[in-house]
């Protein structure tokens, strides 16, 4: 029914990935490999994932993102979570579920903004 | 109660989550829930189809309006014939899983509606009955 895609762009040093709303779960199985893959073949350093269209986070959902979080820490990267709605925020929370230590923030711009600064870690990158 | 508007999807693979999911948000939308409560509602479905799925392989999800008189409502069915639970109370503890999930499912469910039931025991398959009234 409604777009599934996952879309994944590489925005200059960070790739953007944005999740559609319902997602099933082979969709968000997918977010992970998707993600990594492109983690590899971009140079890039990091990674913002786009929750603002998602309408539901549930407990396998959660697990995948915070999972995929740690797998970019791994590789390397920072992820920044941004655009959660009010409602799922809300939701989430009620569940139980928990994104780890990832960082989040309200809008996508800010994320792009805050991944767009020097590294303070003085990490050399191209 | 008869001619009240209800349904039901059958649980049989992996994306019938998300059509359940996708059945459940349309009718909370038309009983009248707001986003809010509708996430609640969708999550909890979503917690308790896979649960159908992880645990039983296959079954079903009912869902029905309700209405006590002053209130309307949804109810959610959910009902499998796998091979059930042993203690009820131990499954609803925060944590507790025999499935290699995270163990929020049914204690994450009970928390997002207003009312679970639980009948199962082993052998004997699982149904879970949730419900939600709308606020006035």
């Amino acid at each position: 029914m409604q777009n599934e895609a996952i879309s994944v762009i590489k925005l200059r040093n960070t790739l953007l990935v944005t999740m559609p709303a319902d997602p099933d779960d082979s969709t968000v199985a997918a977010l992970q490999e998707r993600t990594l893959e492109a983690m590899s073949q971009h140079d890039v350093r990091g990674l913002v994932l786009d929750l603002s269209k998602v309408e539901i986070l549930d407990s396998y959902f959660a697990r995948t993102v915070s999972e995929t979080a740690q797998m970019v820490g791994l590789m390397g990267g920072d992820t920044i979570i941004a655009g959660m709605r009010p409602s799922v925020a809300i939701t989430a929370t009620e569940l139980g579920v928990t994104l780890g230590k990832t960082r989040t923030v309200m809008t996508v711009d800010r994320a792009l903004e805050i991944a767009a600064q020097p590294d303070k870690a003085g990490k050399t990158r191209r | 109660m008869n001619g009240h508007p209800h349904g039901e999807v059958k649980i049989t693979v992996e994306s019938d989550i998300a059509v359940a999911r996708r059945a459940v948000r349309e009718v909370a939308m038309q009983i009248g829930f707001g986003p809010t409560e509708i996430a609640r509602i969708v999550t909890a479905a979503s917690e308790l189809s896979r649960n159908v799925h992880k645990y039983a392989g296959s079954g079903v999800m009912q869902w029905n309006a309700i209405d006590n008189g002053s209130n309307g409502g949804l109810e959610l069915l959910f009902e499998d014939h796998g091979p059930g639970i042993a203690d009820v109370n131990e499954a609803l503890r925060e944590g507790f899983t025999t499935g290699g999930g995270l163990g929020m499912g049914l204690p994450g469910a009970k928390r997002l509606m207003d009312e679970m039931e639980i009948q199962s025991a082993p052998g004997q398959g699982t149904k879970v009955v949730v419900r939600k009234w709308r606020r006035q």
